[in-house]
């Protein structure tokens, strides 16, 4: 008898899953941004209340939160800041989309790239100086965001190397593929950003327009290869150099530098002269933030000169703003963004278009199995 | 001699059951319902509901960082089907499955076997230390084996040290660091595997054979071995299942070099954002596991286990 009414429900369940999971999918449908429409109203108290950020885990975390979070919070008591911490930029945009257009976050710190994409989709707001002062004081020629999350620090991508084992700065990007170093470099394969990295500076050494092809690059990382111990260092590229297990490889200068001083030196971070690339963070202020008109206090206050060199102190990121002193111990090890180092620049929109293929290219005729 | 009272509420004079009866019968069921309810909701909720929203969304075209069209099509299916690389992934995955649940099983066996056998009052200690390793997480042990295997590890020092090699062996960030650490993460669910399986060995049988004159490899090839099938059948099913879906060990352990269905769908999920093709990748996954789990089910009716 159970049986009977027993099977008879549990079809009678299933159909129902079926039809809830294929419901609402209206055919041809874009999803998967924030479909609500731009707001200037503003939720809450600017001196009060609980803001929810979102940004990058581990080291970045801890810095933040001690040399920017903390003082914020003690400059505005009554103002908590909850932070939500992911490991990368492409997973704090699946967190946002995931929230939809009625998101818990208020503000989210990611790479400029992907906050592009967040920003084509509708997942954030305009800021203008009237909310947010403090966006005068931020340098557009490192990169100009347009009335969207304006830049919060830069960094660059650095060629790490072990200072005990080889000899002098490297000046080339050249050395990851000297013989000697067979086996003993890191490289983190796309979809990470640093792959994607690598493949414009190769196409930048091969005299190839990345824009148009990367045939000459992929051939010259195909020659790479052999030298690569790894292709997802573990625990990161810079323990890897510290702990011994590789000589070379590449990051970011932010970290290189914080943990060259963790390891007494034994970490160097180089920029060689065939250049390399910007890693901005923008600091972006969610469409319908539940605490908004506190999130625009946290963002002013991120982009004042004191918190600009607070954090430049302790994790060597060079400060968005115009208006921020850094001591000259900090000033030589942060990227300079006056123009003295080489920076190859891309299209973040036309990035995203290529992102993919680049990954299939590297898995399919680089790493190989 | 005992007479049995039955109550005309119970069964009346045509014989179909009185109301009574059928009062208990309800109750029963509604006790059963109540009973089943509750798990029936949670599996609903957090297995059969995303399952399906899964397999909807590999109906949709993926426009990566997270944007898609909804719609119905076979998009996502074609670009893996008719992309060799993926039939590539597909096989890594199952040579891996394969590879390791066969390693697995034949490391894990004797132990196994010794487990069912023994009449040590120590048993009960021996089978909780052959298990303890899950106390501890796939994620730690895999870093462990990286510490073990890597280029200055354990292994490598050892080998250099007695002058074997010049150059470290590559054990970590390949194929074989993957194959090495998966065997011994899942051994204990092997053992486990067979020990439950090993229901038909008995003893005596054995001793028949070896006073009848067979000797020790004939009791084993002709008696033990037929007879533990079940469980060796059960412990390779569960072996291979858990490692064509793992993920941490081939992340970790493979450098970025060992391809398999759980790490490409990682990527496609966290790295690009394409969920549709993440998640046919997902269902192709679902497909090769439900036929490994039919064919076993098969094998298993023919062993009569």
């Amino acid at each position: 008898m159970f049986n009977r009414y027993g099977k008879s429900a549990v079809m009678v369940a299933s159909a129902a899953i079926v039809v809830a999971g294929l419901s609402g999918c209206a055919s041809g449908k874009v999803a998967g941004g924030s479909s609500s429409t731009e707001t200037g109203s503003c939720a809450g108290s600017p001196t009060s209340g609980t803001i929810g950020l979102i940004g990058y885990a581990d080291i970045w975390q801890k810095q933040y939160q001690d040399a920017v979070i903390k003082p914020f919070e003690a400059k505005y008591p009554d103002i908590k800041v909850e932070y939500q911490s992911k490991r990368s930029s492409s997973d704090m945009l699946a967190a946002l989309q995931s929230q939809g257009s009625s998101p818990t976050t208020d503000v989210a710190i990611m790479d400029s790239a992907v906050a592009a994409s967040g920003n084509k989709q509708g997942l954030f707001q305009k800021i203008s100086e009237a909310d947010v002062p403090n966006v005068a004081h931020v340098k557009k020629d490192i990169l100009d965001t347009g009335d969207y999350g304006p830049v919060l620090q830069a960094d660059a991508v650095g060629l790490l190397y072990d200072t005990t084992k080889v000899p002098s700065a490297p000046t080339s990007w050249n050395i990851l593929w000297d013989p000697q170093y067979k086996q003993k470099v890191s490289v983190v394969a796309p979809p990470s950003g640093l792959g994607i990295n690598l493949t414009m500076i190769t196409a930048k050494m091969e005299g190839e327009d990345f824009t148009k092809s990367i045939d000459k690059a992929v051939d010259r990382l195909k020659e790479l290869a052999p030298n690569v111990q790894t292709w997802a260092p573990l625990p990161d590229e810079y323990q890897n150099i510290i702990t011994g297990q590789t000589v070379l490889g590449m990051g970011q200068n932010a970290r290189g530098q914080y943990y060259s001083d963790q390891s007494n030196g034994k970490l160097g971070i180089a920029f060689p002269k065939e250049g390399t690339m910007y890693q901005i963070n923008t600091i972006n202020l969610l469409k319908n933030a539940p605490n908004c008109a506190a999130a625009k206090t946290f963002m002013n206050y991120a982009l004042s000169p004191e918190a600009q060199v607070a954090f430049a102190k302790a994790l060597f990121y060079a400060p968005s703003v115009d208006n921020a002193e850094l001591p000259a111990d900090v000033a030589d090890r942060v990227v300079k963004t006056d123009g003295s180092i080489d920076i190859i620049t891309y299209d973040p929109e036309w990035l995203a278009t290529v992102r993919s293929d680049w990954t299939d290219i590297w898995k399919r005729e680089i790493i190989g199995g | 001699m005992t007479t049995t009272v039955i109550s005309t509420l119970e069964i009346d004079p045509d014989g179909n059951r009185g109301h009574l009866e059928r009062a208990r019968s309800r109750h029963n069921r509604l006790v059963a319902w109540g009973l089943v309810i509750p798990a029936l909701a949670a599996l609903i909720v957090s297995y059969a509901y995303p399952l399906v929203w899964m397999i909807r969304m590999s109906f949709n075209i993926g426009l990566g960082d997270g944007l898609y069209v909804e719609t119905y099509s076979l998009d996502s299916y074609l670009k893996s089907l008719s992309d060799s690389y993926y039939w590539e992934v597909i096989g890594n995955t199952l040579f891996l499955g394969v590879l390791v649940a066969v390693l697995c099983v034949a490391v894990s066996y004797p132990i196994a076997l010794f487990l069912a056998r023994t009449n040590s009052k120590w048993k009960s200690l021996l089978v909780a230390l052959a298990i303890a390793p899950l106390l501890t997480s796939a994620v730690v042990r895999t870093f462990g084996w990286i510490v073990i295997l890597g280029t200055q590890g354990l292994v490598n020092s050892t080998l250099k040290g007695w002058g074997l090699i010049d150059t470290p062996l590559p054990l970590a960030n390949s194929f074989t660091g993957v194959a090495i650490g998966l065997v011994e993460i899942f051994m204990p669910y092997a053992i486990l595997g067979m020990m439950s399986g090993f229901g038909r060995l008995n003893t005596q049988l054995e001793e028949a054979a070896s006073s009848l004159g067979a000797n020790r490899a004939a009791v084993f090839f002709r008696i033990t071995l037929p007879l533990s099938l079940p469980g060796l059948l059960t412990a390779l099913l569960l072996v291979f299942v858990l490692t064509i879906s793992t993920f941490v060990t081939p992340q970790l352990l493979g450098g970025g070099r060992v391809h398999v269905m759980a790490t490409e769908i990682y990527d496609q999920t966290t790295g690009l954002l394409n969920w549709p093709f993440a998640a046919s990748l997902s269902v192709i996954l679902l497909i090769l596991f439900g036929s490994v789990v039919a064919l076993y089910q098969r094998a298993a009716r023919r062993l009569g286990a």
